[in-house]
């Protein structure tokens, strides 16, 4: 067997022994949650949660990055039982991208039918504001495509569609609950950067002449390793810092910054994502 | 320890052996055709790459593979007469190596040259650019576990060519009557030289020039907080490639880059003697 195939299948064997006790009960993960940085507290919302640390799942790396725990989080979030991924596997860590979408690949063996994910971004376009939340609704990716290699048909085709790789249904829903709610929600196309250093001035200004909208060292390869196998998506990004034309002589981006600015907007985005899962 | 930092640490070690107690103060990457700095170092110590435990040996054209250390004007500098390049089939670790040797040895500053492409209609062969800022199309040499003692994980690029660096510049050019222009270098990987559709691409994205190297080395100094003043010679422009006729050549381009020397050298070197 295709040894990347094999992995997936031990992984999620791992965890589907680790929630047997909630299979027992007919409780099954059937959404899946990726908590960008900064964005844990939507995991302690999550009822009766069973912690698996990715530590003890074989074929797992650790996750180092700041404001990120590398943990599963199952439980039930707004009447249905999730799986949440409390911390992710960046490119930007030194990992292969087979290992990046392992544990996606993982939460849609265990069964998921949705995915959410969520990220922390730098604002390209000059209207969005530290703190605003933003629905991507499209993405540009410039990092190494995850499905390089040969294709695993039983996950997905070869050349899977990316046409509307954010479902249309799913960011409707996010608009009503948010009209609801009272939140104000951007809208915009995410660029996927590999970092780990930040962009520069000119960078922002090509990713804004090419169309986006916010810019992020993550996401993209997890989308589409899930349109790859049909899974519907809903993302969203924190903006964390906002686009300069010019910026100050005293201006700097820093790591501790975004993680701040990110747990701000936390609290509108547990909710909206809270409320969008209980609607489902 | 970490492999990376060992393979740092041997080199640095034994570089550091070979220069006899000097401590050069600035670092200079002398870019495609640019070597004539390399004669003006006095009393200069000349170590090739290949006497340094773990180097490659770099192979382009117009490249030597040496480090030279003397001085230049009354500052002890360490110039690397020949870069590694990516194009090579080297991993980024390799690359960004002869940088952060020159760190680990106390550098204050780092200087990079390099031979460009003109994406900037404006610009003509033999123009030199002052780069203010560069947008990066090759693979980040930061990715993998970051090495802390050398830097953070996610470092700050808003300002990564120094701005006072950029305005001495400016001022010793205006006094030496040499004409500059001042743009955004795009990295990419080479080796072929870029189509015409490419190079239109890099203009759309507010590309000034366009070059196969020093960007890695660049992130690698920031990383470490060390300051980067980067300059490029235009070596061939846009326009021409539209040509029928047009064809990118190597040897014409290390033609271009050795007659801008003599200009871009005296830049360099009052920058350096400035410090």
């Amino acid at each position: 067997m295709d040894a990347r195939i094999e992995k997936i299948h031990v992984a999620a064997e791992f965890v589907n022994k680790a929630i047997s006790p909630l299979l027992l009960k007919g409780r099954k993960p059937e959404i899946g949650i990726v908590l960008g940085s900064g964005l844990g507290r939507l995991a302690d919302q999550i009822e009766d949660p069973l912690v698996i640390p990715y530590g003890k799942i074989p074929g797992f790396p650790v996750s180092t990055a700041i404001g990120h725990k590398g943990n599963f989080i199952i439980g039930n979030l707004g009447g249905k039982c999730v799986i949440a991924m409390q911390g992710r596997i960046h490119y930007y860590e030194g990992y292969g991208m087979d290992l990046v979408v392992l544990p996606i690949r993982v939460m849609m063996t265990v069964g998921i039918k949705k995915l959410f994910v969520s990220n922390a971004a730098g604002g390209v376009n000059f209207a969005f504001h530290v703190g605003d939340l933003m629905i991507i609704k499209d993405h540009i990716n410039l990092m190494p495509n995850p499905l390089i290699g040969p294709n695993m048909d039983h996950l997905g085709p070869r050349f899977p569609d990316m046409t509307r790789a954010y479902d249309r249904s799913l960011i409707n829903l996010a608009r009503k609950v948010a009209a609801d709610q009272g939140i104000t929600l951007q809208e915009g196309v995410y660029v996927g950067g590999t970092g780990p250093s930040y962009e520069t001035p000119a960078e922002y200004k090509y990713f804004r002449l090419i169309g986006g909208d916010a810019v992020g060292m993550s996401t993209v390869p997890e989308v589409i390793a899930a349109r790859h196998a049909g899974v519907p998506v809903f993302g969203i990004s924190v903006i964390t810092n906002e686009a300069h034309d010019d910026y100050a002589e005293d201006y700097v981006n820093d790591g501790d910054d975004v993680v701040v600015a990110a747990d701000a907007a936390a609290v509108k985005m547990t909710a909206l994502i809270r409320e969008m899962i209980e609607r489902l | 320890m970490n492999d990376q930092l060992s393979l740092i640490r041997a080199a640095a070690d034994c570089l550091s052996l070979q220069l006899k107690g000097r401590k050069p103060v600035a670092g200079i990457v002398l870019g495609s055709g640019l070597g004539k700095l390399a004669d003006q170092i006095e009393d200069p110590l000349v170590i090739p790459y290949g006497q340094i435990p773990g180097f490659p040996v770099s192979t382009a054209i117009g490249h030597k593979g040496n480090y030279i250390c003397g001085n230049l004007g009354d500052k002890c500098v360490i110039a690397m007469q020949g870069r590694i390049h990516y194009y090579e089939g080297y991993g980024m670790d390799l690359v960004v190596l002869p940088i952060r040797v020159m760190i680990s040895l106390g550098i204050q500053c780092l200087f990079v040259s390099n031979a460009a492409g003109g994406t900037n209609l404006a610009y003509h062969v033999g123009d030199l650019m002052i780069i203010k800022d560069h947008i990066n199309l090759l693979p980040n040499p930061l990715i993998g576990p970051n090495l802390d003692v050398l830097g953070p994980r996610f470092p700050d690029m808003t300002r990564a060519y120094d701005p006072a660096l950029i305005r001495k510049a400016e001022k010793i050019a205006r006094k030496e009557r040499i004409a500059v222009q001042k743009g955004v270098y795009v990295a990419v990987s080479g080796p072929c030289y870029e189509t015409p559709a490419e190079y239109k691409f890099f203009r759309l994205i507010g590309g000034d020039a366009v070059g196969m190297s020093t960007v890695p080395e660049v992130i690698v100094a920031r990383h470490a907080g060390v300051p980067v003043f980067g300059m490029s010679v235009i070596t061939d422009v846009a326009h021409a490639t539209e040509d029928d006729d047009y064809v990118t050549d190597g040897n014409v381009i290390v033609a271009a880059a050795n007659a801008a020397a003599d200009r871009m050298t005296v830049i360099f070197r009052r920058l350096v003697e400035g410090l």
